[in-house]
């Protein structure tokens, strides 16, 4: 089976989740015997072509400028178009294109006619999520972008079940088009040697509780409410300092927020941290906690699963269905500061309950959560695709 | 020949001057015995209609919001639906067991699908000129304007051949575009009996049975 990727970003271009999305999806499905090749816009020192452990990199030249971001978005999957064409001649055709977002969705749309091959769309989020409504006039074309996608895709992907009903009542979509392949997070990638003490002492006093927070630092993600239970934690008697890792345009009201409770020497805002500290500091928090209010999956909760933090999150998107609690964690509703100091101090006070959640958090990630078991329901999909279009009266002369 | 015309106004639809030259044009090439299938872009009369001959396939744009009434983002989601029709056709001829022989595109609004038709099918394309963005814009060199510069010259540098309306906007293309494509470049004045004729013999050229 030999399988077109589109996408805006790829590694070494990391600009949001879709690059480590599909890097992690392309090699796992390659490695499951599918020729693979991704289509992606080229970066200043990433070669033209490569393969990257049987994934077949394809970069092409894209814009930079244009009047506005949409705009140079639309022109980019112009050139990203005109590449998989040539792409596609020179390898003598492909079986299925899967596109991502609606950053790579128009060239699919325009593939998907010129070669009659189906289209897969997998929708990592939409405009209407990201800005909990549609407000203005970009918002809206963008909104109708992503509509246009998921009419003329054959089968859409989304990460949760969340994102699936979401999907089904932004766009109209129809149930049957839509499945659910969970995103999937990389074991390895976590277990290294590392100075224990010698990272912490950098966050925290020894005898600190560390409660991680780790987002973006905007409205939807709920700082705000963990700021607020913190002061309840700390009544209790429980020494807990809670590290902020991100940014975002939020950073300078949950600063003041934390300074107006008192807590200026309890929350430390450590902003952007590289990818080896991140995962260490999973490893020596104490717990970490996402208080989001929107969630399309929460990739954040599986990273601490994986590390062996006890996880406590709000019951919001896609979270809810990663977490069962009291089993891999502990869930508390969203916009609840008190609930969230209450599950804070079970965990930090109850160790038999975080051995238990821990354990069983990590297994979880094992067996639904690995790039494997992904790439094995993302192959089921292709070959229902295939079926269905070899028996459709949609042929090519 | 089987000629797939690309256009952004078709009569009804007149915002400028290229709606009834296209279908003066299409009508002079049917009477001719050409195949013509032309594919505009026109929201508010989608459908197929057979004018006399001319198989006109107007389509609508699935995006129907553009921030600031952008015509860019406008002329890039249209293009793709005119890809989606156009393959129809293609992919109809070739069930009849024809092809098409040769596109046709008109202005900048035209050169992406064009492209990647090209591209796609390996159908080469020809693109008229009726004027260009240097002389539309009034020295604007704002980000829209040089969007629609780079799109120009990459219709110019993709196209197996270029017609320019007069002599005077052939020799203002290449001077704008450079002097490199003037062996691909024809000024043909489109009005009178020999205007067909040459655009046929353009026709003929690209396609490669000439």
């Amino acid at each position: 089976m030999r399988v077109l990727h589109l996408s805006w970003e790829f590694p070494p271009r990391i600009i949001g989740g879709i690059a480590s999305h599909v890097f992690d999806l392309s090699r796992a499905l390659a490695r499951r015997g599918m020729e693979v090749h991704v289509v992606t816009c080229n970066f200043p020192g990433a070669a033209e072509y490569e393969n990257i452990e049987g994934v077949n990199v394809h970069r092409f030249e894209a814009y930079s400028g244009g009047d506005s971001f949409y705009s140079w978005a639309l022109r980019m999957q112009k050139n990203m178009e005109r590449k998989a064409c040539d792409l596609i001649n020179s390898i003598k055709g492909v079986d299925i294109i899967h596109a991502h977002d609606w950053l790579s969705g128009v060239a699919g749309v325009g593939l998907k006619h010129l070669y009659r091959k189906p289209l897969i769309a997998t929708i990592h989020s939409t405009e209407y999520g990201r800005r909990t409504g549609i407000h203005n006039d970009l918002q809206r074309s963008i909104h109708e972008v992503e509509g246009w996608l998921c009419w003329e895709a054959w089968r859409i992907i989304t990460c949760s079940y969340y994102m699936r009903d979401h999907v089904s009542w932004c766009f109209r979509t129809p149930n049957n088009k839509l499945c659910v392949v969970p995103n999937g997070v990389d074991v390895t990638k976590f277990y290294f040697n590392f100075d224990y003490w010698g990272v912490r002492r950098n966050f925290a006093h020894d005898s600190q509780k560390i409660v991680l927070y780790v987002g973006r630092l905007v409205q939807e993600k709920g700082l705000d409410v963990l700021i607020k239970a913190l002061p309840m934690v700390l009544s209790r008697g429980l020494p807990a300092k809670m590290v902020v890792v991100g940014e975002g345009s939020q950073k300078q009201e949950f600063q003041q927020l934390a300074g107006g409770l008192g807590l200026g020497d309890r929350v430390f805002f450590a902003g952007h941290v590289d990818d080896w500290t991140l995962r260490a500091l999973y490893r020596i928090a104490d717990v970490t906690v996402v208080p989001s209010r929107f969630e399309p999956f929460g990739i954040v909760a599986l990273e601490a699963m994986v590390a062996h933090c006890p996880l406590i999150v709000a019951a919001s998107g896609g979270l809810n269905e990663i977490v069962d609690h009291e089993g891999t964690g502990l869930k508390v509703p969203i916009n609840s500061p008190e609930a969230l100091a209450w599950a804070i101090v079970r965990v930090i006070t109850d160790k038999g309950l975080r051995d238990w959640m821990v354990h069983n958090a990590y297994q979880k990630c094992l067996w639904n959560y690995n790039w494997d078991k992904i790439a094995e329901w993302t192959g089921g999909i292709y070959d229902a695709v295939l079926y269905e279009r070899s028996t459709s009266p949609w042929k090519p002369a | 020949m089987n000629i797939l015309i690309l256009t952004w106004e078709y009569p009804p639809k007149r915002l400028g001057n290229v709606s009834d030259h296209v279908a003066t044009l299409a009508h002079e090439l049917v009477k001719a015995n050409h195949e013509v299938e032309v594919i505009v872009i026109d929201d508010w009369h989608s459908g197929f209609e057979d004018v006399y001959g001319v198989h006109v396939h107007r389509i609508s744009n699935p995006v129907k919001t553009h921030p600031m009434a952008s015509v860019l983002t406008y002329a890039m989601t249209a293009a793709t639906q005119m890809e989606v029709e156009a393959s129809k056709v293609i992919y109809f001829y070739r069930q009849h067991q024809k092809s098409i022989d040769v596109i046709h595109s008109h202005e900048w609004l035209t050169v992406p699908p064009a492209i990647s038709l090209k591209h796609a099918f390996n159908i080469p394309f020809i693109i008229t000129f009726h004027s260009i963005e240097g002389h539309r814009c009034h020295d604007n060199f704002g980000p829209t304007s040089m969007a629609i510069r780079e799109i120009e010259d990459m219709g110019i540098w993709e196209s197996t051949r270029v017609i320019a309306n007069t002599e005077w906007l052939k020799n203002e293309i290449l001077s704008y575009y450079g002097g490199g494509h003037s062996a691909k470049i024809d000024g043909v004045w489109p009005i009178g009996k020999r205007w067909v004729d040459k655009i046929v013999s353009a026709y003929k050229k690209a396609a490669g049975s000439e």
